[in-house]
């Protein structure tokens, strides 16, 4: 039983230039009064999320559109409680596997089946679930011998399929996928729709980043458009 | 405060961790750990038979010293030197999967205590070569161990903290910690200075490897080493929730 639900949620980020990372001007700063403080201790905010509610339930398979910026990997982090709101409220209930950043989680120098157990336990599976789907994410990746190599050597399609077998193999309840998922080549794009409309299928919830409109049209069947970090559902055929 | 809760639910991730890290960093090395206990080893013995003739010093008492001296140095500023960097380096899990951040530092420290156990053989090999007894004394050293771990666990995590903000803390450590070998008794014991053996007892670092190495050579702590040791324990614990309640949610933000 999977339940995402954000009411009114405002995710701002503060972004720290060199100047305001340093020690040195927040020490100049105490020391100067105000004299150089605009110069010296300004950290700007973004507001990346601006009151966001929605709410999600088992089966929906949601595509995020929208501009670069826009907001949306703020977005899936927010909804992978990875982020925390400044106000509102999120309810998530149900396993989160995520698919955000190629390379998340895994060390390039260990080999592709030593990545396997490290991802699996990072995703909270124990030994004897990771050693029984060994098999299963072999057969979905098709790296073969590659995955005796450490993963330093793959080019960003192959770790794309290794993190997606891996993510997908912890049968969570909730997907969350970035673009990155856009590296991976035919074969694989279809490989993993099977696996993403089985899983669909099997309860859970499905949200997927894309500047593609024809895959957001493939695999879901609700859109939230952000635009300048407030959301709005659009309909399916309007994309 | 729910986010330790569930750091202590994680144990199998924070072990798997430190070893599959110590495993990692050794990959493509033949000896692989085995070189910090070569590297121990050669500097002690160097220093050690050198400045006993210099500072015409037994080698018995003076070499084993040296050794436990360095290997506990070794082990506290390594940890305090990688705390700097603690979250920025843990980046890519931080920002990508909902993991309690106290798993960190607990990684951090349990990884430091295997590289200490690689070294710490070291120790008893000098001492026991150079004829140096090992009494029953020694065992103390396990609960000073700990002790100076759970000091050294807050300390990590609240110079993560910081230095996960403020980038100037990284340099600002790596500059200090030469520094503070040479003002604290790493290659000496604290009875050998003639007049300023209570100053030195102002350093903190002082108890930290003077509650081990106490017992290690053969005599209990003095008590106020371990007094200090439990003021730093709750003081500490202290100020770094407070902060760590404060700010955690902000520390994804930062990385």
């Amino acid at each position: 039983m999977a339940i995402l639900k954000f009411d009114k949620v405002t995710v701002q980020y503060p972004i720290y230039n060199s100047r305001s990372m340093s020690l040195r001007n927040q020490l100049v700063r105490i020391s100067t009064g105000g004299r150089i403080e605009s110069e010296a201790g300004h950290i700007q905010v973004v507001t990346a999320l601006n009151e966001v509610s929605f709410g999600l339930k088992d089966g929906d398979s949601v595509g995020l559109i929208g501009h670069n910026g826009a907001g949306k990997s703020t977005l899936l982090r927010t909804m992978a409680g990875v982020y925390h709101p400044i106000s509102g409220s999120v309810v998530r209930q149900g396993r989160v596997a995520t698919v955000l950043e190629l390379g998340a989680g895994m060390d390039p120098e260990l080999s592709g089946y030593e990545n396997i157990i490290r991802m699996g336990i990072l995703m909270g599976l124990s030994m004897a679930e990771i050693l029984s789907k060994t098999k299963e994410i072999e057969d979905f990746t098709q790296l073969g011998d590659f995955l005796q190599l450490p993963v330093r050597t793959y080019s960003s399609g192959m770790a794309t399929r290794l993190m997606f077998a891996v993510a997908t193999s912890t049968a969570p309840d909730i997907l969350l996928v970035d673009e990155v998922f856009g590296t991976g080549d035919a074969e694989f794009q279809v490989k993993a729709k099977e696996r993403m409309e089985a899983l669909i299928k099997s309860v859970g919830i499905f949200v997927f980043a894309s500047h593609n409109h024809e895959l957001v049209r493939q695999y879901c069947n609700r859109v939230f458009r952000l635009e300048h970090g407030c959301l709005l559902e659009v309909d399916i055929n309007a994309i | 405060m729910a986010d330790i809760a569930q750091a202590f639910q994680c144990t199998r991730i924070i072990v798997f961790m430190a070893f599959s890290d110590v495993k990692a960093r050794y990959k493509r090395s033949v000896l692989g750990p085995l070189w910090l206990t070569l590297g121990t080893a050669g500097g002690s013995a160097g220093l050690g038979f050198i400045w006993s003739e210099l500072f015409h010093v037994d080698a018995t008492t003076f070499v084993p010293t040296l050794t436990a001296g360095l290997i506990l140095w070794q082990f506290i500023s390594g940890i305090i030197t990688e705390s700097t960097v603690l979250f920025s380096r843990q980046a890519s899990i931080i920002r990508n999967l909902n993991l309690p951040l106290a798993i960190h530092p607990a990684q951090l420290l349990l990884r430091h205590l295997i590289n200490l156990a690689h070294n710490a053989p070291v120790f008893f090999i000098v001492a026991l070569g150079l004829g140096h007894p090992i009494t029953l004394t020694a065992w103390l050293a396990l609960p000073g161990l700990i002790l100076l771990a759970l000091n050294l666990l807050w300390l990590a995590l609240f110079i993560g903290l910081v230095g996960a903000r403020f980038r100037d803390i990284e340099y600002l450590t790596t500059m200090v910690m030469p520094l503070l070998m040479l003002v604290s008794p790493v290659f000496y014991r604290p009875n050998y200075l003639p007049f300023s053996e209570h100053i030195i007892w102002f350093n903190p670092f002082s108890h930290f490897i003077e509650i081990v190495r106490y017992p290690l050579l053969g005599s209990p702590p003095p008590i106020f080493v371990v007094e200090t040791h439990l003021v730093m324990l709750v003081v500490g614990w202290g100020v770094t929730l407070w902060l760590f309640n404060r700010q955690h949610h902000r520390v994804a933000f930062w990385v």
